[in-house]
């Protein structure tokens, strides 16, 4: 199992579409996934369960990642969090 | 969508214009989703059967909000279209299924009751908190009444609260055709509406009624409460809640202006479209579905300039059959006669994308499979199409138009196809009637071999929508670049000059569909530069009719020659104004001075929402 802390860095926080992008990475791995933010325990396949959470900008979540593709979805993760999910268009 | 929250409560919002005309009234909100959600505990031996109709219920919105997204990204582009996929997602969320399925089956509540249960507490949830999280409560609500509408099925959702005493402006999340019947056709001053579109049969009944509307205004009923005083322009597809004085002034003129008008353009339907010194000019309808071929003599058209196939193939799992395309198309053909129609084929692929179709995502879609390049790669589905429209042709003046033609070699080969149908519609024992093929110009390679296509066409017609992005390499949805979508660039212009001068070398006829053919000022500078015919939504049609009839052609033709000599927009635009700004002044044209009043954020945002601004004088 890898654990992968991330810090969202857009400036919306993670409202649907950012939820979106993290569901369509989790919904087509093989390991299960999921996200731990302030002491909530989520499966990251669920969109609903993401917007839940109301994960405010700035603020660190982490995934715990486990199975076979467990590096790569980490990757993509992290990606996916490094680029802001793909919003603030400088 | 909303557009604008610019003081404490006036909000802007833009949707499709519907229906024309303008009303400042209170409003009366007739269905903000009002569901009677029935509670019952089911038997144990039926809890299957509720989990099957709750899939099934799924099932159905899934379907119906893909449709909406393929619409979308037609109409509006992308980014819009986002949104569904999000919805989409939500839709197919593990955590709502099996918490719903989980009610079902140990709480032995009904499907509507459980999916209830479970969507109310999430909605409570999100409207507590602030800001963007607040907002997503009105996506789960839309979800929320999508579902309740299958699962409550065939039980009455409307309350309709009181009698209307004054005259209102109906808002609300939908409206049917037999919900506007049932009002008081004399209180009902205007519709804004939060789903349908401009070819919604209640829009095409309020065009017929008179009744100014704005459709397709995302979540406007969301934002509005009883009583609240309302600006509809359903000319321009404006709704604004709590306007502000300003505002209120310049619709208070607007509507004299458009009373007035509408008192005189009634005279004008019967009319003809004919310049003062005689030079006609032909003024078709466009439309999209074959209901609407009804209302267009009403406006005054004198034809269909380009009939979208592709509604027929939208929306659906499977390809419409060859019978059916046919009794579609002849609802019009024979309707119609013997007026002109021209039928577009399908025009579908890149971003406008079929379901019934496993069609790939493309990362440039407005450069990709699409459209005739499509047609000929399948043509199996190109010939279905022809062959329909061939039987379609057997009465009235049918015409047909291939799009996105960018070379000799495939008019050529779409000629072909066309003529093995003919061929092996023979065999079957048709009567081949004599059908008139035109070529859609809206690639700019088009334009530069436009000498060889003309030679092989009845007829070209100038996509101006798509010619002018091309030409620019402009995408008009993107907010950033969408003030360099100039339909006046000189570069356009000369184009469609070029495209003019072939076809009459040719002798061969040319029109101008797209929405440049409805702004005013754009009608005087294309009949100048030698366009025979327009394809507009039907409703500006009289406008422009009362332009043609107010000027003289010789005139118009010198002023257009000189119009392109200059070498910026902006320049063309200040001689078009100093040249024609009095005449369409004295006309009292009410559909475009307004745009210009608007604030420039307003207006921007009025642009991005797929509006073209009008030039103005």
């Amino acid at each position: 199992m890898i654990s992968c802390k991330l810090t969202v860095q857009n400036t919306l926080g993670i409202h649907v579409r950012p939820a979106g992008y993290i569901v369509n990475i989790a919904s087509i791995a093989k390991s299960s996934v999921e996200l731990v933010y302030s002491d909530q325990r989520v499966n990251a396949k669920s969109i609903l369960n993401l917007m839940m959470l109301v994960i405010e900008p700035g603020s660190e979540v982490e995934f715990l990642i486990n199975g076979p593709d467990e590096q790569k979805v980490a990757d993509e993760l992290t990606e996916l969090f490094n680029n802001k999910f793909y919003e603030d268009a400088s | 969508m909303p557009l604008k929250q610019e003081t404490m409560q006036r909000k802007m919002f833009v949707g499709k214009a519907a229906s024309p005309g303008y009303a400042i009234a209170k409003t009366k909100l007739i269905v903000r989703q009002r569901f009677t959600i029935s509670q019952l505990k089911i038997p144990k031996e039926n809890t299957a059967n509720q989990i099957e109709f709750f899939r099934r219920g799924i099932w159905q919105v899934k379907k119906e909000i893909s449709n909406l997204r393929d619409l979308t990204l037609q109409m509006a582009g992308k980014e819009e279209s986002k949104i569904f996929d999000s919805h989409l997602m939500i839709l197919q969320d593990p955590s709502l299924i099996d918490s719903v399925i989980s009610l079902i089956r140990n709480e032995q509540w009904n499907a509507g009751y459980a999916f209830h249960l479970y969507m109310q507490n999430l909605i409570d949830g999100f409207e507590k908190k602030d800001g963007i999280f607040k907002d997503r409560a009105l996506d789960l609500k839309d979800i929320y009444n999508r579902m309740l509408l299958h699962l409550n099925s065939g039980e009455n959702n409307f309350v309709l609260q009181e009698e209307i005493k004054e005259g209102v402006i109906l808002t609300g999340f939908s409206i049917g055709p037999n919900m506007l019947m049932h009002f008081d056709k004399e209180k009902v001053l205007g519709l804004a509406i939060d789903s349908g579109s401009t070819t919604s049969h209640v829009s095409i009944l309020a065009r017929s009624m008179q009744i100014p509307a704005v459709m397709g205004l995302g979540n406007l009923s969301e934002s509005i409460n009883a009583g609240e005083l309302l600006i509809l322009d359903g000319t321009n597809g404006i709704v604004i809640i709590n306007p502000d004085e300003n505002d209120i002034s310049k619709y208070k003129k607007q509507i004299e202006v458009f009373q007035n008008q509408k008192l005189e353009l009634s005279t004008m339907r019967d009319l003809e479209p004919i310049t003062m010194d005689g030079k006609y000019i032909r003024l078709n309808a466009n439309i999209e579905r074959y209901e609407e071929a009804s209302e267009i003599t009403s406006f005054g058209a004198t034809g269909v300039g380009l009939y979208r196939s592709e509604f027929l193939y939208f929306g659906r799992d499977t390809l419409p059959t060859r019978s059916e395309q046919a009794e579609a198309y002849r609802n019009v053909t024979h309707q119609l006669e013997p007026l002109p129609v021209t039928i577009r084929t399908l025009d579908a692929g890149g971003d406008k994308m079929l379901s019934s179709m496993n069609m790939e995502t493309e990362s440039n879609p407005f450069m990709g499979w699409r459209s005739i390049r499509l047609c000929l790669d399948r043509k199996d589905i190109f010939k279905e199409q022809l062959k329909a429209l061939i039987e379609a042709g057997d009465r009235g003046n049918l015409k047909i138009m291939f799009p996105m033609i960018s070379s000799v070699s495939e008019i050529e080969r779409a000629k072909d196809i066309y003529n093995d149908c003919c061929t092996e519609l023979k065999a079957e024992g048709f009567h081949i009637p004599k059908i008139e093929l035109g070529a859609m110009i809206e690639i700019p390679a088009a334009v530069l071999i436009i000498e060889e296509i003309a030679k092989r066409v009845d007829f070209l017609s100038i996509g101006t929508n798509d010619l002018i992005q091309f030409t620019l390499a402009v995408d008009r949805s993107n907010g950033k670049i969408a003030y360099m979508y100039e339909p006046h660039h000189p570069a356009v212009l000369r184009s469609i000059k070029l495209i003019v001068d072939a076809a009459h070398k040719e002798g061969i006829p040319v029109s101008v569909c797209g929405e440049m053919a409805s702004d005013p000022l754009s009608t005087l500078l294309l009949v100048g530069l030698g366009v025979d015919e327009f394809s507009m939504v039907s409703w500006c049609i009289m406008e422009c009719k009362k332009i043609i009839r107010s000027i003289n052609y010789d005139e118009a033709r010198a002023i257009s020659s000189e119009a392109i000599k200059f070498s910026d927009a902006n320049s063309i635009n200040d001689f078009l104004r100093k040249k024609y700004s009095q005449k369409i002044k004295r006309l009292g044209i009410s559909s475009f001075i307004i745009t210009q009043d608007f604030s420039s954020s307003d207006r921007a945002l009025i642009r991005v929402d797929g509006h073209i601004e009008r030039v103005g004088v």
